[in-house]
């Protein structure tokens, strides 16, 4: 029982970090369409931030926490405007833009590895370890509440779920189609870092840390559905979940483990690809 | 009011406005007729900056709006009605009315009284998903959420497609409305009576060219109006 009990905090702590990548891409993926596998490579410059905040010049958590999520805005911002707009502006598929990001991760990656090195960078936790899973939890959950309370209850929200219901129509409404766009990268970049950062005191900041969570992220998105904010932490809880419940009682080598969410995604492409929550329409 | 010359609009390679030149004056209501295809709504995709190839000259109270994004455009006064109304579904009546209102410059409860004035349906269903709504009253909602930010010209695509009789009636009686408030009007209109009953001046618009263009009143003197389209139009 009491095995069932830390299990379930345990893989509820890695489904939030999941759900919080799957909340990044959705935040992009919903006013623009665009996919952007980045995501793990923007939770790895989070981690880094935080080992270079927290662990090298020993800011205090709170402030450091705050920095780092600045300056993923900033990162976002920067991304949009680098390997997005640009194409947007002159007319290219979606299909360029997805490109385009999927050389900026690169850039990233190859980045950090050229200014820190190879090697793991431990980052601190924000609380005594017993408690740093219900801290990610709760966590996660806040940023949840405050992205749900943003679409449901406030007018930008609306306008930015205006803009992926029918991007014309939101554009005749007056809406800033640039902004959206750009906020909505700032956006996803916050929720990416967050994860990185909240995910770093127990796998260390690592160059290469940012593929798995994209892809387990990306099986969150894709087993929740694109069409509503609770999606994504539904699909971060049940991938991770599934992950932690093969690893304890299925009779298979722990490698085999990680095909599990690659297994799920599969699943649900080809049963339910539009995930569990649908989109209201 | 509004002067378009020599506008030019495509999408991708396909040239679809060949030079279209229209000039409308405050408070006047002029209708765009022409065949399907022949490039109405695209005339109105590059007033509202909603088509991305657009060249050309188009001045809007003095200012040149051609370059300028499809937000800017609003703000400075000019509202679209787009052809099948694209209300926002899962959103209620109220909160596409709001949406409509985001470059409002005034009180927002003056413009929600002014349309639920203008369509009191509108305020029976204000809590509906829009979705839900029958498509007079969806096009209801599209004109109402054009209204909500106080336009000076509201262009209006084809506000009568599919709808029965006694809708068609209420709109227009709404649109009558409007015009005797002074708001400039353009309308598209495939059915030449209801365009020439309703606006002053028309504009004949085949294959992304104007090809006629005169007083409504003279228009309805010509015996074989209804063959125009015919005539006018390219064989082959
Ligand atoms: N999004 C688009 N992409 C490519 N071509 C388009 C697009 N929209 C319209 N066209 C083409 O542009 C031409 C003009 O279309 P437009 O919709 O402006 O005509 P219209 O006069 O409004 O016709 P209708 O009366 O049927 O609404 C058509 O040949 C159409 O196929
Ligand atoms: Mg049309």
């Amino acid at each position: 029982m009491r095995d069932l009990l830390e299990l379930s905090v345990s893989a509820a702590a890695s489904g939030c970090i999941y759900a919080l990548v799957a909340l990044a891409y959705l935040l992009m993926i919903r006013p623009t369409g665009v996919i952007n596998f980045a995501v793990g490579e923007w939770a790895m410059v989070g981690a880094f931030g935080g080992f270079l905040l927290l662990s090298k010049y020993e800011w205090p958590y709170a402030l450091g926490m705050a920095a780092v999520l600045g300056f993923m805005l900033l990162v976002g911002w920067i991304t949009e405007r680098i390997a997005v707009r640009p194409l947007v502006e002159r007319g290219a598929p979606l299909l360029a833009a997805i490109l385009a990001l999927l050389g900026m991760l690169v850039v990233f990656r190859e980045g950090i590895s050229l200014g820190f090195g190879p090697d793991p960078h431990q980052v601190p936790e924000p609380v005594s370890f017993e408690y740093l899973k219900l801290f990610v939890i709760g966590a996660t959950l806040v940023v949840f509440a405050a992205v749900w309370l943003f679409f449901e209850r406030t007018l930008w929200g609306k306008a930015f779920e205006a803009v992926a219901l029918n991007r014309r129509a939101a554009a005749l409404m007056g809406i800033d189609l640039r902004r959206v766009t750009v906020a909505s990268f700032a956006g996803g970049a916050a929720a990416a870092g967050l994860a990185g950062l909240l995910v770093a005191p127990n796998t260390s900041a690592h160059y290469l840390m940012g593929v798995p969570l994209a892809i387990q992220g990306f099986t969150a998105l894709v087993i929740g559905g694109v069409g509503r904010v609770e999606g994504a932490l539904l699909g971060g809880l049940l991938v991770a979940f599934a992950e932690q419940l093969t690893v304890r009682y299925a009779p298979l080598p722990s490698g085999y483990a990680q095909g599990v969410p690659l297994l799920l995604l599969m699943l649900f492409l080809l049963v339910r690809p539009t995930g569990l929550l649908r989109a209201r329409a | 009011m509004l002067r378009l010359s020599e506008v030019h609009a495509s999408y991708g390679a396909a040239t679809v406005l060949h030079g279209v030149s229209i000039e409308m004056g405050a408070g006047e209501t002029v209708a765009l007729l022409g065949p399907n295809g022949a490039g109405k709504s695209t005339l109105l995709a590059a007033v509202t900056g909603t088509i991305r190839s657009r060249s050309g000259s188009i001045v809007f109270d003095g200012a040149e709006i051609v370059r300028a994004p499809a937000h800017r455009i609003v703000q400075a006064g000019v509202r679209l009605v787009p052809e099948g109304r694209l209300v926002f579904s899962p959103f209620s009546v109220e909160d596409n009315l709001r949406l409509g209102a985001l470059r409002l410059e005034g009180e927002l409860s003056e413009r929600f009284d002014y349309v639920y004035r203008l369509f009191p349906r509108l305020a029976e269903r204000k809590k509906q998903p829009a979705g839900t709504l029958s498509g007079g009253e969806q096009q209801m909602l599209a004109i109402g959420r054009a209204l909500m930010s106080r336009p000076r010209l509201l262009l209006l695509d084809e506000p009568f497609l599919g709808l029965a009789p006694l809708v068609v009636h209420q709109i227009r009686s709404a649109l009558e409305k409007l015009r005797a408030s002074g708001l400039t009007l353009l309308i598209v209109e495939q059915k030449l009576d209801i365009a020439l009953a309703f606006a002053s001046r028309a504009y004949v618009l085949i294959k992304g060219a104007v090809v006629l263009h005169d007083t409504t009143a003279d228009l309805v003197r010509r015996a074989n109006l209804a063959d125009l389209y015919l005539s006018l139009a390219p064989r082959g």
